[in-house]
């Protein structure tokens, strides 16, 4: 999978790149980088948290459901934050503790899938001594439809 | 008994099944999550404070209690016919490896819009001594079709 052997997994590597809270600025989008969704990619996702439901794996089960073909959980999103941005975002800052995320769903992410992301740090606050960030994300399909679209809350590094 | 909307009722419950943190469970949702944050691999990191809080050790990822609940949602609405919308969650308590964590929810209301149905859902996850690590709120929808 050409996107896993090109990741960076050192999160150190490109640290002092990455902006801190003091440059966040609140509105100014995130640089993303569109990424082709695999099976693999699914399939591994679904393996570390459990997913074993047939419409992610079978195909002629997933033909005969609502979907019509084999789909990714919603919460592949969890992949597709760190799939669709560059190695100096400030999400893979060390020691960014996330606080909590809502998301909603539109339609399933597919397996052959070309995913792009629109983001963007919407707020930051300080709170009980601690420096929050709020992120807005949308991913988008290849044909422009919005996949999901979701918000988090992270304690920044200091 | 299938799940239907008209059947749901306020303080009905959904059970989602156990899951056994382990430092190696903890490694496959990186490499599955792309999310290599110090975080959740380095323990000399780990002994360090971060501004008031002082973790002791390596903790899981909080998206995945996310997607554990997520897993719940889906496969409790799927036989129904029934769409996963919506998830928000707050995590309130860090996971270590040892822990074993486990997602409940509770059905809290039902709604009926110009369109479509839908069901609000009370999640929360739980680890082996009930304590709440992560709580939050559901949304599912049950298309008219």
């Amino acid at each position: 999978m050409a996107e896993t052997e090109a990741f960076e997994t050192d999160f150190w590597k490109d640290a002092n790149l990455r902006k801190a809270w003091d440059d966040i600025v609140p509105g100014a989008p995130r640089k993303t980088i569109p990424y082709t969704l695999t099976r693999q990619a699914i399939e591994l996702y679904c393996r570390s948290v459990g997913e074993d439901h047939p419409i992610y794996f079978d195909e002629a089960y997933a033909r005969t459901t609502r979907y019509r073909g084999l789909i990714a959980p919603p919460s592949i999103h969890i992949l597709l934050m760190f799939s669709c941005t560059p190695a100096d975002d400030w999400m893979r800052s060390p020691g960014t503790v996330n606080a909590g995320q809502s998301w909603s769903y539109n339609i399933p992410a597919r397996a052959g899938d070309v995913i792009t992301l629109q983001a963007r740090a919407l707020d930051k606050f300080i709170k009980r001594e601690r420096l929050f960030v709020v992120h807005d994300n949308v991913f988008f399909n290849q044909r422009g439809e919005v996949i999901c679209s979701g918000r988090g809350w992270t304690i920044r590094p200091e | 008994m299938t799940t239907t909307f008209e059947s749901l009722k306020a303080g009905d419950g959904i059970d989602g099944p156990a899951f056994a943190v382990s430092r190696e469970s903890i490694r496959l949702f990186c490499d599955a999550s792309l999310d290599y944050n110090p975080l959740h691999l380095d323990d000399d990191y780990m002994k360090g404070n971060f501004g008031k809080t002082n973790f002791g050790g390596v903790i899981m990822h909080g998206m995945n209690n996310f997607g554990l609940i997520s897993r719940m949602i889906t496969d409790w609405a799927y036989p129904a016919g029934a769409v996963h919308r919506r998830l928000e969650t707050r995590w309130v308590k860090p996971v270590r490896p040892g822990d074993t964590i486990q997602p409940h929810g509770v059905v809290k209301s039902k709604q009926v819009t110009k369109n479509s149905r839908w069901v609000l859902i009370d999640v929360m996850v739980r680890n082996q001594a009930g304590e709440k690590v992560a709580t939050g709120e559901a949304m599912v929808e049950f298309p008219q079709d």
